[in-house]
């Protein structure tokens, strides 16, 4: 295989050449310098997956799990309906088959430094095998949610991450089964984590312009969506953590609380600098804040005034 | 209804429109044609606050864009909405009642699937239709009739009839001089950002051949088929 790629050593080049230019803008989209993102992300990966390899005995199933939906995200239909077009059969799955390994190098790497061979090879050969298929989905049929009234957010954002959602509730389960409160905790920040995660992209400038209201009406109407859809999505762990870890019902408010909050403030700063993307200052900040939440209460004022100076122009 | 006055837009030292003159009156439907580049779509964007730019635009009712149903020549839609989802995000945003879609769905859209699985007139046929249910005064339609099937567009043609009968004002582009022929009255030809000639509705005639032997001159003999 590898000799059948050197054979087209040119049209391989130029692709990859291409994608290298692609990452390095998008790196400095997100203001990383490309080079400081490189070194940093490798060394970043190698402690967060020695620490993870101490802490769990399922280290090497999330690790393969992981691997495979980065390369399962690389199989979207539009982007290999269009290399299909641009290159020719034999050339299409050699670059499939590259970029998965790509992709997927560090975790073969390191489950090998973890002397996990047979998981290693598992992975090798199933993103070798993901490089042959095509996940077309051609179904027609349209996950439902109870958030029709006001979408977008929370609509596509559940249709995205529902196995999230479903896993989250499954370690409530888990808590309540073992007696880990600490472990219903977790299963409640991870749903507020996903909520917020519906609001770190910027959505098309159409989206906000199409408002008929004041940036200070928009902004209300954006938080009462976060209030209602992401107290309908913790509901079940709510109750559940309510029901049989009653008597630590303050710690449950306090981190619902933190959690509105915390998605209030994702939501001020993507409108603080919109239609422009949220980039690595704003990571840092919010890692501080996690570290020392009563910063929020700086932060918040400062990133509602910026909003509606920013909303203000297209609103 | 709304009057632009010496409008002009550029980026950075490229000039893409020039000082800009025109009204557009109640009831009325005018046609923006020019080549691609013209300046169209960035007219429309500056008309609808989506662009800054020097001049002014003077509006009866106050900030066009809250009562300016846009359709642009390529919508954009979220990877999983649904076309229902994207008519009522449509409606809150105009605070308009979601009203019965079974009878308003005039184009039969699987509005139950997500839309970004339709295909590009079916796509063009949402976005209308969304635009139209969020009862704006004014209408921009960017190249409506693209990619779209020749029975919706007898229908889109009617509605335009409609909406100009109701005394609303209707701005269009299109590539097909025979849609626009159908539709409006008054046409004004821009190039290279500026506003070169506003034929009327008696005047439509002459003005296809003129655009023809304006625009093609012997550019095809250059190409040298072989």
């Amino acid at each position: 295989m590898l000799a059948d790629i050197l054979a087209h050593p040119k049209i391989m080049k130029q692709y990859f050449i291409l994608q290298f230019k692609m990452l390095n803008r998008q790196l400095t989209e997100w203001g990383i310098e490309p080079v400081i993102g490189y070194v940093v992300g490798l060394f970043a990966f190698i402690g967060i997956s020695i620490k993870l390899f101490e802490k769990t005995q399922f280290a090497e199933y999330i690790y393969i799990v992981l691997a495979l939906s980065l390369v399962i995200k690389l199989n979207e239909i539009n982007r290999n309906d269009f290399l299909k077009l641009c290159y020719s059969k034999t050339e299409y799955i050699k670059i499939r088959i590259v970029e998965n390994l790509i992709v997927s190098i560090v975790f073969i790497t390191f489950l090998l430094f973890q002397e996990k061979y047979l998981s290693s090879i598992l992975l090798f050969i199933s993103v070798c095998l993901f490089s042959l298929l095509d996940f077309k989905n051609k179904s027609s049929f349209t996950i439902p949610t109870p958030f029709y009234k006001y979408p977008f957010e929370f609509i596509v954002g559940f249709r995205s991450n529902y196995l999230i959602y479903f896993f989250a509730y499954f370690l409530t389960f888990m808590s309540i089964s073992v007696n880990n409160f600490n472990l219903g905790i977790f299963s409640l920040i991870l749903t507020l984590l996903s909520c917020l995660n519906h609001y770190t992209n910027s959505e098309n400038e159409f989206y906000v312009w199409v408002f008929s209201m004041t940036p200070k009406e928009f902004i209300r109407y954006k938080l009462k969506n976060i209030i209602q859809y992401s107290t309908i999505l913790c509901l079940p762990i709510l109750i559940t953590l309510a029901l049989f870890f009653y008597t630590k019902i303050d710690i449950i408010v306090v981190f619902q609380f933190l959690g509105y909050l915390f998605i209030f403030t994702t939501m001020l700063a993507k409108y603080s600098v919109f239609p422009e993307k949220l980039n690595i200052r704003f990571g840092i900040v919010f890692a501080l804040t996690f570290w020392f939440p009563p910063l929020l209460l700086f932060i918040i004022p400062y990133l509602y005034i910026q909003s509606t100076k920013k909303l203000k122009e297209i609103l | 209804m709304i009057s632009i006055e010496n409008l002009s837009k550029s980026y950075g030292s490229k000039l893409v429109l020039e000082n800009i003159n025109l009204n557009f009156e109640k009831g009325k439907v005018y046609g923006i044609v020019g080549e691609n580049g013209a300046g169209k779509t960035t007219l429309f964007k500056c008309i609808a606050g989506l662009e800054k730019y020097n001049g002014a635009i003077h509006c009866e009712y106050g900030k066009p864009k809250d009562f300016l149903g846009y359709l642009q020549t390529e919508p954009f839609f979220f990877s999983k909405i649904t076309g229902n989802e994207y008519i009522q995000l449509l409606c809150n945003a105009r605070n308009v009642i979601y009203p019965d879609i079974k009878e308003k769905n005039i184009f039969d859209l699987p509005l139950n699937e997500y839309a970004v699985k339709y295909s590009t007139g079916m796509r063009k046929k949402l976005a209308f239709t969304a635009i139209l249910l969020q009862e704006n005064k004014l209408f921009i339609l960017d190249e409506p009739f693209n990619g779209v099937d020749i029975h919706s567009n007898i229908i889109i043609t009617e509605i335009i009839h409609k909406l100009k009968g109701m005394g609303k004002s209707i701005i269009i582009s299109s590539h097909i001089f025979s849609t626009l022929n159908d539709t409006c009255d008054e046409i004004f030809l821009l190039k290279n950002g500026k506003i070169i000639k506003t034929v009327l509705k008696e005047e439509f005639r002459n003005l296809e051949s003129e655009m023809k032997a304006f625009t093609i001159g012997n550019k095809i003999e250059k190409l040298n088929l072989k």
